[in-house]
């Protein structure tokens, strides 16, 4: 599969390897590759440290969809919209979004432990990212969004997020903790039993008092359950929906491939569209090794009459030294690359984009790297 | 020590190999930042910044190097589901740290771990600790309960302080070490008494000592400095008890191009002669990107010293561009004479 073939077939595509390997940078520089050829499209960016705005060229920009202006870019015929996930507000929207009544809603964003916690613990970034996808993709307002994943301790954070929100949130256990507050008994009225002996130990742990008002917060909570349940499903649904790609990401590096391989394995047993993987920042070279005092030593000595006698033969000992190493080092990712590429299914591809001369924070050094994506990648199982 | 360093080896070479680069790249410390003798010395050291920056290579050779001197050492990561030490120590971490050298132990701080023995320090009784545990309702409740993960994570890394002379943690990137260290805090708040709240005084008592060190581990890329610059930012008003951290920035590289090379390296870049040579431009290419690197490690250190007003250790890019040759192992012994290196350049200073 080629990239100009998923961005015409899918509405939905998911960015996702390890940290520092250009994931932000590849889904805006996909997501301005598929405007260029008319789609409207949105990129979504979980990362906390605001790296697509980086990448864009932007300042920064807030939970709001933000359209980037593509005019340096004259032959786009789409639009590119970006935004970025705060997470406190997409868990305040989704609570009013998912409340029975005003009263749930204001209870629960009241609530110390909510308003503690909802920004703040880990975990609730991947969900946050699940959610926020759901919306937008439901919206029909695009006809494609590119997803950035956030960076992940745990690869499978991000994939199982929908479902661990879902758990916590199980009705059963719900009920059984939340049985004494129905009551109006609140901990300390008899209870009988095992759950007498765990109430107590629960009340020691965290004392009577959090524990009461923790008791709150899933009580509110699970006014919402169904909601949350159903939009779980919703969301596993999206992940193996025909529509919807995964991309592993990765640099040409030993460690980030390694957590691409893992990817490749995990999203092949989940089932879930995987086209392949992007290498990017690769070191090319036609190959041979250059003396730089054949290639260069006539223009320096040109072109350099008015400089210190020694420079030209200082910097022609300096680029070569650079060559020799460059070199060696797509020696070395070229074998990392193979022996990945050994991992894949028949048929998956890889796409190498090249190290750009320049440093990428612009629309035209995307737009380059969304050029080297639509040359043919590498497909696993053919020869050449 | 005073060899004069042919050009060709600076390239390789540690900038503080030879008294010609010391003299441009030791920069004044600062007073209330920890320098890499403090790091070294630290009781408790926690490694953080950006994704594949190389917090875990730095992490195991602070250990190698403490283990080395006659510490009791310790490395541990946090709750990871494929723990990057395997690669550098060639075997995985448990949660019970494993004999990796002579004083030098690795682990894992995997949670369900932590929380059973936390509940075994905290409830009386091994039988109640078992009956909590079996029960399923309870389980899912202490998954949900918010904070109680990092909290039991933490106390775990507090004990270990006790056994140990240095505990090195190869914490979670950044977004996630924030929410993991602010933790403490925010019991603190929601609690007015209680084990929790016990443990998260203990905690935040422990960070705020004296023998606390903060690394966080950058790259001399615009948006990674950016990154590190954040999170300090964040860290430091989320979780104030923390000491003003080290930077160590990876992958740089010293100067080396003289400004008339850099001069005729332009003036070769936009020769109408050569831009056809496929040969001249790879040559110039090779050349401009380490004249970018140097240039961008320079930018990199003047913004991280200005903007967040840090020691900032810098550790020269290994082998080729960066490549990962020679295994983890080399990169670690590398690293760790790097070090030493800085170290006594501190004592010397």
């Amino acid at each position: 599969m080629n990239i100009q073939e998923l961005l015409s077939e899918k509405d939905l595509i998911i960015c996702v390897g390890s940290g520092g390997v250009g994931k932000t940078t590849t889904a805006a520089a996909i997501g301005l590759q598929a405007a260029r050829d008319g789609r409207k499209v949105l990129v979504l960016t979980i990362d906390p440290a605001k790296r697509l705005a980086n990448s864009l060229g932007l300042k920064r920009f807030g939970n709001d969809e933000t359209r980037i202006d593509l005019s340096p870019l004259p032959d786009a015929r789409g639009e590119l919209w970006a935004m970025m996930l705060d997470n406190q507000k997409t868990f305040d929207d989704l609570i009013e979004k998912l409340s029975p009544d005003e009263e749930s809603r204001s209870n629960i964003l009241s609530n110390r432990i909510y308003r503690a916690t909802a920004d703040n613990i880990s975990g609730s970034q991947d969900y946050m990212a699940t959610e926020k996808l759901y919306d937008v993709v439901n919206s029909g307002r695009y006809d494609l969004v590119v997803l950035d994943t956030p960076p992940v301790k745990n690869a499978l954070d991000f994939l199982e997020a929908p479902g661990r929100l879902a758990r916590f949130l199980d009705k059963r256990v719900m009920k059984w903790f939340l049985q004494p507050y129905d009551e109006g008994r609140v901990f300390g009225k008899l209870l009988m039993g095992t759950s007498a002996v765990i109430f107590r130990l629960l009340g020691y742990i965290f004392g009577r008092e959090f524990l009461a008002e923790l008791a709150e917060y899933f009580h509110h909570f699970r006014d919402l359950y169904e909601g949350f349940a159903t939009r779980h499903q919703a969301v596993v649904e999206l992940f193996g929906d025909a529509r919807t790609a995964f991309l592993i990401v990765s640099a040409p590096n030993g460690p980030s491939l390694e957590v691409a391989e893992f990817f490749l394995e995990e999203l092949g047993r989940r089932k879930m569209h995987n086209p392949g993987l992007i290498v990017n920042q690769r070191h090319v070279t036609a190959g041979g090794a250059l003396k730089a005092r054949d290639v260069l030593g006539e223009r320096s000595r040109m072109l350099s009459a008015d400089l210190p006698t020694h420079t030209g033969g200082q910097l022609l000992a300096r680029l070569g030294a650079a060559h020799r190493r460059l070199r060696e080092l797509s020696v070395i990712e070229n074998g990392l690359v193979e022996s990945v590429c050994r991992r894949m299914v028949r048929g998956q591809s890889i796409w190498s984009v090249p190290r750009l001369e320049e440093d990428v924070h612009d629309l035209p050094s995307l737009g380059r790297i969304g050029e080297h994506l639509c040359e043919d990648p590498k497909i696993v199982g053919t020869v050449g | 020590m005073a060899k004069r360093l042919a050009p060709h080896v600076l390239d390789h070479a540690h900038p503080l190999a030879g008294p010609r680069l010391a003299h441009r790249w030791v920069h004044p410390l600062h007073g209330g930042s920890v320098n890499v003798q403090e790091v070294l010395q630290s009781r408790l050291l926690l490694v953080t910044g950006k994704g594949g920056t190389g917090k875990t290579t730095l992490s195991a050779t602070v250990g190698r190097l403490g283990a080395q001197r006659g510490r009791r050492t310790v490395v541990c990561e946090v709750d990871t589901f494929r723990p990057a030490l395997t690669a550098v120590f060639g075997q995985a971490p448990d949660y019970e740290p494993t004999r990796v050298g002579p004083n030098l132990d690795i682990c894992n701080v995997t949670w369900r771990d932590a929380l059973v023995e936390w509940l075994g320090d905290t409830v009386p009784g091994k039988r109640i600790v078992k009956a909590i545990l079996d029960n399923r309702v309870v389980q899912t409740f202490l998954e949900a309960t918010p904070g109680l993960r990092e909290t039991v994570i933490l106390s775990k890394i507090v004990k270990l302080c006790d056994q140990y002379d240095q505990v090195v943690v190869d914490m979670p990137a950044s977004g996630h070490a924030i929410s993991l260290l602010g933790v403490p805090g925010v019991a603190m708040n929601l609690m007015r008494g209680g084990p929790i709240r016990e443990r998260a005084v203990q905690i935040k008592s422990r960070l705020s000592r004296r023998d606390t060190a903060l690394v966080i581990v950058a790259l001399p890329e615009e948006m990674v400095v950016n990154e590190t610059v954040e999170l300090w930012e964040r860290l430091h008003r989320e979780v104030p008890e923390l000491q003003l951290p080290l930077v160590a920035l990876n992958r740089s590289a010293a100067p080396s191009l003289s400004g008339d090379e850099i001069a005729l390296l332009d003036r070769l870049e936009s020769d109408a002669a050569l831009s056809d040579d496929p040969a001249a431009r790879e040559l110039l290419l090779a050349g401009r990107w380490e004249a970018g690197l140097e240039e961008a490690t320079a930018q990199a250190l003047e913004r991280l010293r200005a903007e967040l007003d840090v020691n900032v250790v810098h550790f020269s890019r290994l082998g080729a561009l960066g490549g990962y040759e020679g295994g983890p192992q080399r990169i670690v012994q590398q690293l760790a004479a790097a070090l030493a290196r800085q170290e006594l350049a501190e004592q010397q200073a």
